[in-house]
C-alpha cells in the first residue's frame, strides 16, 4: 500500500515536472530544429546565456526586476505589517470601512483601471520612473488581509501585559507584534515578489526608457525583436524562472505557512 | 434627484482625472526652422534593419545636435502603451505604427500634420501616403510598403505535375492548383491563408470581393483552400518555408526573409496578385507609417528627423533587406530593386487598395478574421459569418 | 434597547481609558498609508470606471454619460456573450480538475516521510515559475513534434493541432493553467491535511474503515473549509485570467480561448471603447462578487 501511494506520488510529480525538464532541454540546444524536448542535444546553456548576456540586455533586466521587486516586496511588508495589526488588534475610527475596502479591491479587475491609475501616476508625475513601475503595486489586499488573519491570533493578554507595563503602542508594535507575525511576512514578502516577478503590462506603460526595464518586458521586446529563436527565448525564460526558485527553496516553510492561513484559520 | 447626485458625484470624481491630462500647460512649439531640442521615438525593433538605424540616428545627432531618445517597444504592446500614453497627455514625438492605426489617432487629434516646411510629400509615390492621409490631411509617411503577391514553391509545383514557370493568375486557377497541391491527410496544402491575422483577413476579403464576388462566396471559397491546423512558430510564412503550404500570398518582405531564414534556400518563384477570371486584380497591401504626436512640444524637428530617417541612405539600407520606403526612384537604391518582387510591386502601384481607411479599421480587420476563422474552423456558415461580418461593420460606423 | 447598549459601552470606555486615546491615534497612524494608497490607487480609479461604464468615452475629448445603453449593448454583442460562455466552461474546468487532482496528490502526500518531503518541494516548481516563462515551454509542448504529441503517440493517438484547432485550444490553455496552479494546491491542502487531528483517524482504523470510505466519511467533511478556501480563491482566480490566454493563443483560433476579461482588454486597448469595457468589468465584478457570496454562504451554512 504504502509503496502503491510512494510511485503514484513520484509519477504524479514527475508529470508535473516534465515541462520544467522540457525547459532545460530546449534552453541547452544549440538551436532550434528539434522541439520534441525529452533527449537533450548536447548542452549549451552556458552559450546561449554568453549571447544573451552579451545583446539581450540580460543583466540589466535582471537588475531591474531586483529593484522592482525587493522594492514592492519590501514595502508591502512594511505597510501591510503596519495597517494589518491595527486593524486586528487597535480599535480606531474608520476600522471597518478600510477593511471593506481592502477586501473589496480583490475582486476588481484591473484591466478597467489602467488609464485612470496611469493618469494618477501622471498627475503625481511618476511617468518613466521607478516610482511609477513600484507605488502603484506596492500594497496588495492579499497582504493586509493575511497580516491582519494572522494577527487576529496574536493573544490580547500579551499586548495587555505590555499596556499595563507603559509601553506606547508603536513599541509593542514593533517589539512583539512583528516578531510574532514574521512567518506571514515573510509569505507575504514571497508571495509579492513571484507576483511583480511576473508583472509585464504595467512596467511596459509607464516605462518609457529601456534602462528601467524588468525582465518580462525585456524578454517579451526581446522575442519580438529577435523572432521566434526557440533555444535562446527559451534560455531567457530559464533565467526568469530561477531567481523565483531559489527565493522558494529558501522560504519554502513560510510560504506555506502564510498560504494555508485561510483554510486553517477556525 | 437622488440619482442626478450620485450620478454628479461620480462625474465629479472621473472627471477632473480625465480632465487633468493633456490640459495641464499649454504646449509651446519650439522655434521653428531650425532643428534643435529632444525628440523621443517610439518603434518596434527589427533585427535585419536594427544596426543601420541607429547608425543613422547617430549621424543625425551628431549633425543637428538634437538628442534623439529611440525607445524600441515588443510589438504585441506597442498599440496598449501609445494609447495609455495619448490618453494621459504623454505621448512621444515620433511613433511609427501601422496605417491601419492612422485615421482613429488622426479622428482623436492626436497626430500633427506633416510638416511640409521638414518634409516634402511629392517626393513620395503616388498613392502611397493615402492610408496615412485622413480627411484630406495627410498625417504620416510611409515606410516598410507592402503590396500583396503570389509566393508559390517550384519544387513542390513540379512534384504535382505542375508547370514552375506558370504560376496561377487567376483564383479559378489558384483553387485548381491547390486540389492538386493538398495532400489526403492536408498535412500538405495549396495556398495557405494567414489564420487568426486580422489584417490579413481584412486584406483577402477587399482582393476577394472588390476583385468581384460577394461576401459569401469570398468566404466560401478561402475556406476550400489550405488549412487551418498546419502550426508553424513562424505561421504561415514559416510553413512555406518548409514546404507544407505550396502557396502564399504575402508582401515584398517574404522573398528577402526566407534567404535569411536559413541553410537550405527556398525554391520559389513570385507571381502578381491573381485576378478573378475575365476581372482585373485588386493588390490588397498595407505599410508601417512614422506619425508625429500633436502634443509634441518640437513638431518641426520630429518631421525633420522623419525625413532625414527617410532618406536615400535608409531606402537602400531597407531596400537591401527588402523593406521598402516608396520615395521617388527607390527601384534605382540598390540592386535588389531590380528583382522580380520589386519589378511586381512597381507594377502593382497603381492599383494597390489599402482597404477602407477610417476610425474603426482595427475592429472591422478583427470581424474579418473572426468571419475567415469561423467558416474555416467550421463554426459558421458562409453565409451565417458574412451576415455576422455586416453586423460588425454597421456597429462599427 | 439603546439605553441598554449605551449603559454597556459606557463602563467598558471608561474602565481603560489610558489605552483607548492612544490606541485610536496608533490604528491611525499605523493604517494610514494603507488607507490613503487604497484610496488613490484603487477607490478613485474604481469610480472613475464605474463612471466610465455610463458614458460613451472613446479614450479621448470629454464622456458623454449614455445611462444603461453600454449594460444593453453587452447582450446584444455576440463577441461578449461568446467570451461569457468561454469564461464559463473555463473557469468550471480548470476549477474542479485542479482541486480533485490537488486532493488526489495532497492525500497521499500529507503522510510524514522523508520522500513526502522532498515531493512536497518539488510540487511548488511550477507555482513559482513565471508566467511569461512557463507559457513560452507550453508553446514548446504543444508545437508538431512537442512533448504532447510525444506523449499521444505512445498511447497509439494521432498527432494534434494543440494550439490551431478550434476545438483543442481551449483544452490546450486549460491543461497549462492546470498544471500550473495544481503545485499551490496540492501544497495548502496537505497543510489542510496536516492540520486534521489524528485521533478520528485512529478511530476510524480501530473500525476497519477502509481507505475510500475514510477518505469520503472523515476526511471530506473535516477539510471543508480549506476546500471552499481553495475553491474561492481558484474561481476568482480563473474568472480574472488573462495574461494565459494572452501569451498563450492570443484569443485565437477562431475566438475558441477569447475569455471575458481578455475581451475586455481589446475592447479597452486595441479598440478604445473605454466605456464599454468598463460596463463588462463591472458586469464581472457583480458576477464574482455574486459568486463569492453564494460560497461563503455555504462556507457559513455549513458551519452551523
Amino acid at each position: 500500500m504504502s509503496i502503491l501511494r510512494s510511485l503514484w506520488l513520484i509519477v504524479a510529480v514527475g508529470f508535473m515536472l516534465l515541462p520544467v525538464y522540457v525547459m532545460v532541454v530546449v534552453a541547452s540546444a544549440p538551436d532550434d530544429t528539434d522541439l520534441s524536448g525529452l533527449v537533450f542535444n548536447g548542452f549549451h546553456l552556458t552559450d546561449n546565456l554568453r549571447v544573451l548576456l552579451g545583446e539581450g540586455n540580460l543583466a540589466l533586466y535582471l537588475r531591474n526586476s531586483l529593484i522592482l521587486c525587493l522594492g514592492t516586496g519590501l514595502l508591502d511588508v512594511i505597510f501591510s505589517a503596519a495597517a494589518g495589526y491595527a486593524m486586528a488588534q487597535l480599535s480606531f475610527p474608520g476600522r471597518r470601512a478600510l477593511f471593506a475596502l481592502v477586501v473589496g479591491t480583490l475582486a476588481l479587475t484591473p484591466m478597467v483601471l489602467v488609464i485612470p491609475v496611469f493618469l494618477i501616476v501622471k498627475e503625481l508625475g511618476w511617468v518613466n520612473t521607478f516610482q511609477g513601475m513600484i507605488v502603484p503595486g506596492m500594497i496588495s489586499a492579499f497582504g493586509v488581509f493575511l497580516v491582519r488573519q494572522f494577527a487576529l491570533g496574536i493573544p490580547r493578554e500579551l499586548l495587555l501585559a505590555a499596556r499595563v507595563d507603559g509601553a506606547g503602542e508603536f513599541r509593542i508594535f514593533a517589539r512583539i507584534a512583528v516578531p510574532l507575525l514574521k512567518p506571514a511576512l515573510i509569505t507575504l514578502f514571497l508571495v509579492h515578489f513571484l507576483a511583480q516577478w511576473d508583472n509585464l503590462l504595467w512596467p511596459l506603460i509607464v516605462a518609457n526608457d529601456q534602462e528601467l526595464w524588468p525582465l518580462p518586458v525585456g524578454l517579451a521586446n526581446f522575442q519580438s525583436e529577435v523572432g521566434v529563436t526557440y533555444h535562446l527565448t527559451t534560455t531567457a525564460a530559464l533565467v526568469t524562472a530561477v531567481p523565483p526558485f531559489i527565493l522558494m527553496v529558501a522560504l519554502q516553510r513560510y510560504y506555506v505557512a502564510g498560504l494555508t492561513f485561510g483554510g486553517l484559520k477556525r | 434627484m437622488a440619482e442626478l447626485t450620485r450620478r454628479g458625484l461620480l462625474a465629479a470624481g472621473a472627471l477632473s482625472l480625465l480632465a487633468g491630462c493633456g490640459k495641464d500647460e499649454p504646449r509651446q512649439q519650439v522655434a521653428y526652422g531650425k532643428p534643435q531640442g529632444e525628440v523621443n521615438v517610439w518603434l518596434h525593433g527589427s533585427q535585419e534593419t536594427g544596426e543601420q538605424f541607429q547608425a543613422l540616428v547617430h549621424d543625425y545627432i551628431a549633425e543637428y545636435r538634437v538628442d534623439v531618445r529611440l525607445l524600441y517597444l515588443p510589438v504585441g504592446q506597442l498599440d496598449a502603451k501609445l494609447l495609455t500614453a495619448f490618453t494621459g497627455g504623454t505621448p512621444p514625438d515620433v511613433f511609427k505604427i501601422g496605417h491601419w492605426s492612422f485615421p482613429a489617432h488622426a479622428r482623436k487629434n492626436r497626430l500633427a500634420p506633416v510638416d511640409t516646411k521638414a518634409l516634402t510629400l511629392q517626393n513620395y509615390e503616388p498613392g502611397t501616403t493615402t492610408p496615412l492621409t485622413y480627411d484630406g490631411v495627410p498625417y504620416g509617411v510611409p515606410i516598410d510598403f507592402n503590396p500583396c503577391m503570389l509566393y508559390y514553391r517550384k519544387d513542390r509545383f513540379e512534384q504535382a505535375g505542375l508547370d514552375p514557370d506558370k504560376p496561377p493568375a487567376t483564383w479559378e486557377e489558384i483553387a485548381a492548383a491547390s486540389t492538386k497541391l493538398t495532400s489526403a491527410d492536408r498535412r500538405q496544402v495549396g495556398l495557405q491563408w494567414l489564420y487568426g491575422d486580422p489584417q490579413w483577413a481584412l486584406m483577402m476579403i477587399t482582393a476577394l470581393t472588390k476583385g468581384g464576388t460577394s461576401l459569401a462566396d469570398a468566404l466560401t471559397y478561402m475556406s476550400k483552400l489550405g488549412n487551418p491546423k498546419l502550426s508553424n512558430p513562424l505561421g504561415a510564412l514559416g510553413l512555406f518555408y518548409s514546404g507544407e503550404a505550396a502557396m502564399v500570398i504575402s508582401g515584398a518582405f517574404l522573398g528577402p526573409a526566407l534567404e535569411k531564414l536559413g541553410k537550405k534556400s527556398t525554391p520559389y518563384g513570385v507571381a502578381p496578385m491573381p485576378a478573378w477570371q475575365g476581372r482585373t486584380s485588386v493588390v490588397p497591401a498595407y505599410t508601417w507609417g512614422w506619425g508625429v504626436a500633436k502634443d509634441s512640444p518640437n513638431q518641426y524637428t520630429a518631421w525633420h528627423l522623419v525625413n532625414y530617417l527617410q532618406g536615400a541612405r535608409s531606402v537602400t539600407t531597407n531596400l537591401d533587406n527588402g523593406i521598402i520606403i516608396p520615395t521617388k526612384g527607390w527601384r534605382q537604391a540598390g540592386p535588389r530593386g531590380e528583382s522580380e518582387i520589386m519589378k511586381i510591386v512597381a507594377d502593382s502601384l497603381p492599383h494597390v487598395d489599402f482597404g477602407p481607411i477610417v476610425p474603426g479599421t482595427l475592429e472591422l480587420a478583427k470581424a474579418a478574421s473572426s468571419a475567415v476563422d469561423s467558416v474555416a474552423h467550421g463554426k459558421a456558415t458562409p453565409a451565417e459569418a458574412a451576415a455576422a461580418y455586416d453586423a460588425a461593420t454597421r456597429q462599427i460606423q | 434597547m439603546k439605553v441598554l447598549v449605551r449603559d454597556e459601552t459606557v463602563p467598558s470606555r471608561r474602565a481603560a481609558p489610558r489605552h483607548v486615546r492612544p490606541q485610536a491615534a496608533a490604528g491611525v497612524a499605523l493604517t494610514l498609508p494603507v488607507a490613503v494608497f487604497f484610496v488613490v490607487f484603487w477607490l478613485v480609479p474604481f469610480v472613475a470606471a464605474i463612471y466610465l461604464s455610463f458614458t460613451d468615452y472613446e479614450m479621448a475629448g470629454t464622456p458623454n454619460w449614455i445611462g444603461l445603453a453600454n449594460y444593453e449593448r453587452m447582450f446584444a454583442d455576440p463577441g461578449f456573450l461568446n467570451s461569457a460562455w468561454i469564461t464559463v466552461v473555463y473557469t468550471v474546468c480548470t476549477v474542479v480538475p485542479t482541486i480533485v487532482l490537488a486532493l488526489l496528490v495532497a492525500v497521499p502526500l500529507a503522510k510524514p516521510g522523508r520522500l513526502n518531503r522532498w515531493l512536497r518541494a518539488l510540487v511548488m516548481i511550477p507555482a513559482v515559475m513565471p508566467l511569461a516563462a512557463t507559457s513560452m515551454v507550453w508553446v514548446i509542448i504543444y508545437s508538431d513534434r512537442g512533448l504532447a504529441n510525444t506523449l499521444l503517440g505512445l498511447a497509439g493517438i494521432e498527432p494534434q493541432a494543440w494550439l490551431t484547432s478550434s476545438d483543442l485550444a481551449i483544452w490546450a490553455l486549460v491543461v497549462m493553467v492546470v498544471w500550473k496552479s495544481l503545485g499551490l494546491f496540492v501544497i495548502i491542502l496537505t497543510a489542510g491535511l496536516q492540520a486534521l487531528p489524528g485521533e478520528v483517524y485512529e478511530a476510524a482504523a480501530i473500525d476497519g474503515s477502509g481507505a475510500v470510505t475514510t477518505f469520503t466519511r472523515i476526511t471530506l467533511p473535516l477539510l471543508r473549509r480549506t476546500l471552499l478556501f481553495v475553491l474561492v480563491i481558484s474561481v476568482a482566480g480563473s474568472m480574472q485570467a488573462f495574461v494565459p490566454a494572452f501569451l498563450l493563443t492570443g484569443g485565437g483560433p477562431a475566438d475558441a480561448t477569447q475569455v471575458l476579461p481578455y475581451y475586455i482588454w481589446a475592447n479597452a486597448f486595441p479598440y478604445e471603447h473605454m466605456g464599454y469595457a468598463a460596463a463588462m468589468g463591472m458586469v464581472l465584478l457583480a458576477a464574482m462578487v455574486i459568486i463569492s457570496a453564494l460560497q461563503f454562504a455555504f462556507l457559513k451554512g455549513g458551519d452551523e
